[in-house]
């Protein structure tokens, strides 16, 4: 459904991303892991539509993307969750969800109750100023606002990063209840949530991807995997 | 001392009127947009040449000059701001300078350079602790306070204002859920342009109207923008009765000072004012 072929991508004159290939099959949940620096965030940015590429071609269903501007992406069905946990924090957070809906025409009232079927907490939190959830329950709104209208295609950014063990199962619980149902790229450095969740791992380093991993068990061989943190 | 009083909430609201507009432009589009000032100029004169020739009818005179600064407003918007999203800001300070400069000139190449004064539609005056205050300064603290209610419930309860606080903080966050943040700015500058040129119009009768006065006005509501909270909404209402207040107090005890005394204070806020955390 993704096909990214010769991608390059620069901030001004510092190129980040150096012919970068990938694909991605419908209904997959691809994992993209790598250090620091890689260029993970860059990557999704660019899919998105927040950065324009300096060269190479993202295909969606066939048709050339690359270059178009994040709000038209949306409405083909892009969702982007960024690294930063950042939610609209002056909102509340039904008004939050209700933003979403506005985004993607959906009724107000059938994106609230599909939130609140994601995390029933959020109904007690609905007034609330969103800026005042903690990390994992923003975390978790900003997962529940990229569900509204009718999405295709997930990027998520270092869903678990700093958050508690406890709220860590519940993001797998709600990535894992997904599975299938959407394609996903997610950057993830939580080891123990890529394996028991990828269909298969793209390794990133300085800008390109350096290893493309399906095998099962080769997905599980978390002391592998560790080498490419 | 009431009078004074009266005087600075009257500068206040004035400012307010112009600041809010250049806060918003500021905080959502992050471009510092001089053209306000000329909007603003422009607004005045029209005005000025409205009244003549609707029968000094003040109320027809202001509605017709804010309907005709309303496309004035968007073409600024659309073929000059838009241009500069994302750009430096010197690339916006520059294009938006060059924006007011034509429009000083053309004040000064239509109704030419001599100063116009504009009546006080009311005249009337309200006795108060033994002093007769301007019916007209109090009519314009009321409705700088309104507006102030009215914008309040515009971004509180309605989904273009819901839409605005949101790309205040996080545009990328708004683009990404398929809203068109281009649009919402659009209208938000427009509607910011409209509130300086009913500024500048309540500001006249008890200012008098010249070239220059966009220049004037634009220095002291970046001083407002700046003490506000840069885009904070809440936070130019408070900054712009506060400075405006600061203006009245210096200029009656040493009139010279009342501008440099706002950028005194500005400059103390800059200084004492706690770096913003995430
Ligand atoms: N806005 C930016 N401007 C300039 N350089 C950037 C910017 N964002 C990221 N970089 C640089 O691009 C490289 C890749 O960053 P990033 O995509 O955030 O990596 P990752 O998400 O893998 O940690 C880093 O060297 C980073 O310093
Ligand atoms: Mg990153």
């Amino acid at each position: 459904m993704l096909e990214i072929s010769d991608l390059h991508v620069a901030y001004g004159h510092a190129q980040v991303i150096h012919g970068l290939n990938l694909v991605l099959r419908p209904g997959e949940m691809v994992f993209i892991v790598g250090r620091n620096g890689a260029g993970k965030t860059t990557l999704l940015k660019t899919i998105a539509g927040l950065i324009q590429p300096a060269k190479g071609e993202i295909r969606f269903e066939g048709r050339a993307v690359a270059g178009e501007p994040p709000e038209r992406l949306a409405r083909a069905g892009f969702r982007f969750v960024a690294q930063d946990k950042k939610v609209f924090s002056n909102l509340s957070v039904r008004a939050n969800i209700a933003l979403a809906a506005h985004g993607s025409g959906t009724p107000i009232e059938e994106a609230w109750s599909k939130a609140i079927q994601l995390y029933p907490k959020l109904e007690e939190f609905r007034a609330l100023p969103a800026g005042r959830l903690s990390g994992g329950q923003r975390e978790i709104l900003l997962i529940g606002r990229a569900l509204v209208g009718a999405p295709r295609l997930l990027l998520i950014d270092e869903p678990t990063e700093g958050l508690a063990a406890i709220v860590i199962e519940d993001i797998f619980r709600i990535l894992n209840g997904m599975r299938h149902t959407l394609s996903f790229i997610i950057v993830e450095q939580n080891l123990s949530v890529v394996t028991r969740l990828a269909d298969r791992i793209y390794v990133m380093k300085e800008g390109q991807i350096i290893r493309e991993i399906a095998d099962r068990s080769e997905i599980a061989d978390t002391a592998q995997l560790e080498t490419y943190l | 001392m009431i009078q004074t009083i009266v005087y600075g909430f009257t500068i206040g609201a004035i400012l307010y009127f112009f600041s809010i507009g250049l806060a918003l432009t500021f905080g959502t589009m992050h471009i510092i947009n001089f053209a306000h000032g000329m909007v603003y100029a422009l607004g005045v004169y029209l005005f000025i040449s409205f009244l003549k020739a609707l029968g000094n009818s003040f109320l027809l005179s202001l509605a017709a000059s804010v309907i005709v600064m309303l496309p004035v407003a968007y073409i600024v918007e659309r073929f000059v701001i838009r241009r500069l999203y994302g750009e430096s800001l010197d690339y916006a300070i520059i294009a938006t300078y060059g924006v007011l400069l034509i429009g000083t000139d053309l004040i000064k190449l239509v109704w030419g350079t001599t100063p116009y004064p504009v009546n006080d539609p009311i005249g009337l005056a309200v006795p108060l602790a033994g002093l007769d205050l301007p019916f007209y300064r109090i009519l314009i603290v009321i409705s700088a306070v309104l507006l102030f209610l009215a914008l309040r419930l515009f971004f509180k309860r309605s989904i273009i204002g819901q839409i605005v606080i949101a790309a205040l903080e996080d545009s990328d966050g708004v683009r990404c859920l398929g809203l068109d943040v281009n649009r919402y700015f659009s209208i938000i500058f427009v509607l910011g342009s409209a509130l300086a040129v009913l500024g500048g119009i309540l500001y006249a009768p008890i200012s008098t109207a010249e070239p220059y006065m966009g220049f004037h006005i634009l220095l002291l509501a970046f001083a407002v923008v700046i003490v506000g909270g840069m885009g904070n909404i809440n936070g130019t209402f408070a900054a712009a009765m506060v400075l405006g207040m600061v203006m009245a107090v210096t200029g009656r005890i040493w009139s010279q000072a009342a501008t440099t005394m706002v950028f005194v204070v500005m400059a103390l806020v800059l200084i004492f004012r706690p770096m913003e955390s995430d």
